[in-house]
């Protein structure tokens, strides 16, 4: 298959795991965090940690939409989902994460008129198909996502489609790098850059990274060869004593990303103050709400919504797992109380979420002995 | 996935998977041609993708 097979070679994987361990530094211990979610899956799924050597640790971090939406935003949710005259739309993952009242699929089940959509076109299509009922649309996700919403409401103006509401959940992915920069919790050598977030915002915006942090930044595709020519690339710049921006994935992102797709985003959404994330807190303009003149398209606007913070379930550590601070097999309740079928927590949820890329893919497997400490 | 037709219902596209499945895609946000291969999510395309020469 095109685009994929070229990038699954047995061969050219096992020279590429050769290089990484001959620039490897016997005995330290390199910390490199996939950023995204869609690394995190293609880790587990390829057992890309499996040729690693053992000076080396990919640390997963907070890229995954559906994960670091907070408890609160799904009782929000679910407080609109459940008036008689709306049809809420959501994407597949969504539907499942639970909120302190059950999930979307819980409410479905109580009444809710509850659908799931492959993307906010189809929830307008849905808003032109039943004009006598206010659709919403469940928008979450990166700057990947945002530019979906951002069309569509466009297309919801343009035609004059008043029945359709956004509950806008977009996140913003350089805050959350910058909270886990600045976390005293974590010490990382470098990081693995979300390669489709980048296709929409490109390169400048990891800079600061490599200049006030010193760690080296490569923005990688999801085929196995991607991965490890990124953790390639970032144990040359740390073998070299360099820390840059580089790009891997030249097949898709550029330099200057997609402009047109930024002034889409900028065109219809603003930054909010502050926005909670899931196990990293509040974090400053870190997420994205509709613009004032499109008030008449936000759910937030129309409807009434508890907006409470709440704390996620006790055995839940979908926070630590997000910050990177512990493995999935470490939580109390992992492949326990918490499995896909049944999750606690939002990373057992969708397949992007940690929990959920190990239980599917790596549950029978004995954690690797950690490196020795130099 | 590929475009295969633009300038259908509703503005969308026509574009298919390696697999072989079809979908309406958005291509306001790019600038490309039938044959052409687009990165796309939650149906808009964000990207086209450089095919080697």
């Amino acid at each position: 298959m095109k685009y994929v097979d070229e990038y699954r070679d047995a061969e050219l994987g096992r020279a590429l795991s050769t290089e990484i361990a001959a620039i490897a530094e016997p005995g330290r211990h390199y910390k490199i965090m996939e950023v995204c979610g869609g690394h995190t899956h293609a880790i587990y799924k390829h057992g890309i940690e499996d040729v690693l050597p053992p000076e080396i640790e990919l640390v997963h971090g907070p890229g995954c939409p559906v994960c670091v939406i907070p408890m609160g935003r799904q009782d929000d949710a679910l407080a609109i989902a459940e008036r008689p005259e709306v049809i809420f739309t959501t994407f597949g993952d969504m539907m499942r994460v639970p909120s302190t009242r059950g999930s979307l699929l819980d409410a479905s089940a109580r009444g809710a008129d509850v659908r799931m959509v492959y993307s906010p076109l189809d929830a307008l299509k849905i808003a032109r198909d039943n004009p006598d009922r206010q659709v919403v649309f469940f928008a979450i996700g990166f700057e990947t996502t945002a530019p979906s919403t951002a069309l569509t409401l466009l297309r919801a103006r343009a035609e004059g489609i008043t029945n359709f509401q956004l509950f806008a959940n977009h996140v913003t992915i350089i805050p959350a790098i910058r909270a886990i920069l600045d976390s005293p919790d974590l010490r990382l050598d470098g990081f693995i850059g979300p390669g489709h977030v980048s296709t929409v915002i490109g390169l400048r915006p990891y800079r600061f990274i490599a200049r006030d942090f010193g760690r080296p930044v490569v923005v990688s595709g999801f085929e196995p060869l991607d991965v490890l020519q990124g953790v390639y690339l970032i144990m040359r710049q740390l073998a070299e004593g360099r820390s840059e921006v580089e790009n891997q994935y030249t097949r898709v992102v550029r330099e200057e990303g997609n402009p047109r797709a930024m002034q889409a985003i900028a065109e219809t959404m603003e930054l909010r103050t502050t926005f909670e994330w899931r196990g990293l807190g509040f974090i400053s303009q870190s997420a994205l709400k509709l613009r004032p003149e499109f008030a008449e398209w936000d759910a937030e606007q129309r409807y009434q919504v508890p907006g409470i913070r709440v704390a996620d379930p006790k055995a839940c550590q979908c926070g630590e797992v997000l910050k990177g601070v512990i493995k999935p097999w470490e939580c109390k309740v992992f492949g326990t109380a918490c499995t896909p079928e049944r999750p606690i927590g939002t990373c057992m949820v969708s397949s992007e979420g940690a929990c959920a890329a190990y239980y599917n893919y790596g549950r029978f497997s004995r954690r690797r002995e950690p490196a020795a400490t130099a | 996935m590929r475009v295969i037709r633009t300038g259908g219902e509703d503005g969308l596209a026509d574009c298919v998977s390696e697999d072989g499945e079809t979908a309406a895609v958005d291509l306001g946000l790019v600038d490309v041609v039938p044959g052409d291969a687009v990165l796309v999510h939650a149906c808009v395309a964000i990207q086209r993708i450089e095919e080697p020469a």
